[in-house]
């Protein structure tokens, strides 16, 4: 390690001592037509202020129902989940959300969309205070040019990026993305990894950010912690690991650090039960076909 | 597009609409022959398309003449049941919208109106003039309330439907973001269902503008419907084949109207 990633270490864990979020305990149940089911069982968690958190596993693992129990879209059946020393117990303005489907009102415009959200958390600034929040918010992400426009007429991309300004402009201290990358192509997608981590950069790095998803490669460059989880139903934290990589982080020489290789093995090796058709699987087949002749 | 594809495009959409006249010009000139020959048939009974057309040349010639109570030019008529309508219409979407924006929104809300209006959904709204001569001691007022009642379900229904079917998707936006209920009912709920209440006042303008004529046989009077009794009564068929004619294009003019507020107001549109 060179002397100035080294120092950056050293600040990384001065600054990181002080707890952000606390889930203590947390189990969520549904009532369903067939019974009760158990998203996610006795989940304990702790994130310091301004980490950058990644919560990762299988589709239908309870990520989402994790996340939702931080901002206050689903309340915990036993346990509870505190944010900045207060406990959760609706969705409130230190917590942004930026949703899977980026959650855009068709009918309004890019400008209309994020003023809504300031005009609603933001309440006490004036009208002019509000517009400034809101124009600052759209020039961040690049989108003055396409402020006038609606939903509909913007590209993916585009619809993700109103989604994280609205949700930076109302100037959270904890920002939530559930999948915000899922849906985009692997190039677009890029690019939005940068922007976000510019805009952290932009805050001195003060958010506290946690994202769901699905993407190993997607973790492991954005993420301080990457949290795994287990396949549900009554889900738990598997393993929480350390992503050791310096930052600022440049995706075309992280992929060269060993730390980044081991990473990555081992998130594959926690999430993954098949790593080539060598595996197991196939010599499972080899071996029945043995024993059958 | 280049200007050699805006004309193709211009081009194609002029044969359509010159086909579509055709068409609408072929079936009135079938209309008229099949009317013609009954008309025959019936040695005289039926009035034919040709009698008929110089009636109601004449009616239209003096729409707004006006010789005393039971003598009134046919557009006097008709923009006194188009005022009933409209009164009606207005007054029972002002009930219909609320009302269904609060099934839709609130299961409670649906739950206590959800059975009365499956109950009175089905009866004829003419059924209740008798309720609004007592409540309103008046023919005409008691017209207006059968209107009123024809145009509550339709709207009522779409309504609720409208506004129950809104996604998760924009109900996370408004708790994620702690709207207010006033900005919900107004930037969230209203938008999304504004369609779907354009339908419902589509609809029962539709079914307001149908009972009319059969509320005003009943009220006598004035309007359309008093003009048809008021002819048969006469035995002038002329005039009441005439009626139906100004009947059926009015009510076509309506649903026009409406359908052009529907896409003006469809936000999936822009």
């Amino acid at each position: 390690m060179t002397k100035s990633n080294y120092d950056y270490m050293e600040t990384l864990t001065k600054t990181k001592t002080e707890l952000c979020i606390d889930v203590k305990g947390v189990s969520v149940r549904f009532k369903t037509p067939k019974g009760v089911y158990t998203a996610i069982q006795n989940i304990d968690l702790q994130i310091f202020k301004g980490e950058i958190i990644s919560i990762i596993g299988h589709s239908g693992c309870g990520k989402s129902t994790l996340m939702s129990t931080i901002s206050g879209m689903v309340k915990p059946t036993e346990g509870e989940v505190i944010v900045n020393n207060k406990k959760v117990t609706a969705p409130g303005p230190d917590r942004g959300i930026v949703f899977q489907n980026y959650s855009l009102l068709p009918w309004m415009t890019v400008y209309q969309n994020i003023y809504e959200a300031v005009d609603s958390v933001l309440s006490s600034l004036s009208r002019e205070e509000k517009r400034a929040v809101v124009d600052k918010a759209i020039q961040m992400v690049n989108l003055t040019t396409h402020k006038d426009k609606h939903p509909q007429q913007l590209s993916g991309g585009m619809k993700q990026r109103v989604a994280i300004a609205r949700a930076f402009a109302i100037n959270p201290s904890v920002l939530l993305l559930d999948e915000p990358f899922g849906a985009l192509d692997a190039l677009t997608k890029g690019s939005m990894h940068v922007e976000l981590l510019k805009l952290w950069n932009l805050d001195n790095r003060n958010k506290t950010i946690i994202m769901v998803t699905h993407d190993i490669e997607e973790a492991i460059f954005l993420s301080d912690r990457i949290v795994v989880m287990n396949d549900g139903p009554a889900a738990t934290i598997r393993e929480i690991v350390d992503v050791p990589l310096p930052r600022p982080r440049d995706k075309r020489e992280i992929v060269n650090l060993p730390e980044y290789r081991i990473t990555r093995d081992h998130l594959i090796s926690l999430l993954m039960d098949k790593f080539s058709i060598m595996d197991h699987g196939v010599e499972y087949v080899e071996k029945q076909e043995a024993e059958e002749m | 597009m280049s200007t050699s594809e805006m004309k193709a495009v211009l081009q194609y959409k002029t044969i359509e609409l010159i086909k579509n006249i055709g068409y609408f010009v072929a079936g009135l000139v079938v209309l008229g022959l099949v009317w013609e020959f009954v008309s025959r048939r019936l040695a005289g009974e039926l009035p034919g398309p040709l009698a008929t057309w110089e009636v109601f040349k004449g009616l239209i010639e003096e729409p707004f003449y006006d010789y005393g109570p039971n003598d009134k030019g046919i557009g006097l008529q008709l923009l006194s049941s188009l005022s009933r309508v409209g009164m009606g219409f207005l007054l029972g979407s002002l009930v219909a919208i609320p009302a269904g924006i609060l099934m839709g929104a609130s299961k409670v809300g649906m739950k206590l109106l959800n059975p009365i209006v499956q109950i009175l959904r089905p009866v004829s709204p003419l059924a209740w003039f008798p309720i609004g001569l007592v409540a309103f001691q008046s023919a005409s007022s008691s017209t207006v309330f059968v209107i009123f009642i024809t145009s509550l379900w339709p709207t009522l229904i779409n309504t609720a439907f409208g506004v129950s079917s809104i996604p998760d998707d924009h109900k996370n936006v408004a708790k994620a973001f702690g709207f207010s209920k006033i900005k919900y009912i107004f930037k969230v709920i209203l938008p999304y269902s504004l369609p779907h209440i354009i339908t419902g006042l589509k609809l029962s303008v539709g079914v307001a503008w149908l009972v009319i004529v059969a509320a005003e046989m009943l009220s006598g009077g004035i309007g359309i419907g008093f003009f048809v009794w008021d002819s048969w009564n006469a035995l002038s068929l002329e005039r009441v084949l005439a009626a139906i004619l100004i009947i059926g294009t009015v009510g076509l003019l309506l649903d026009k109207f409406f359908s052009l507020l529907q896409t003006k107001f469809s936000y999936d549109k822009k």
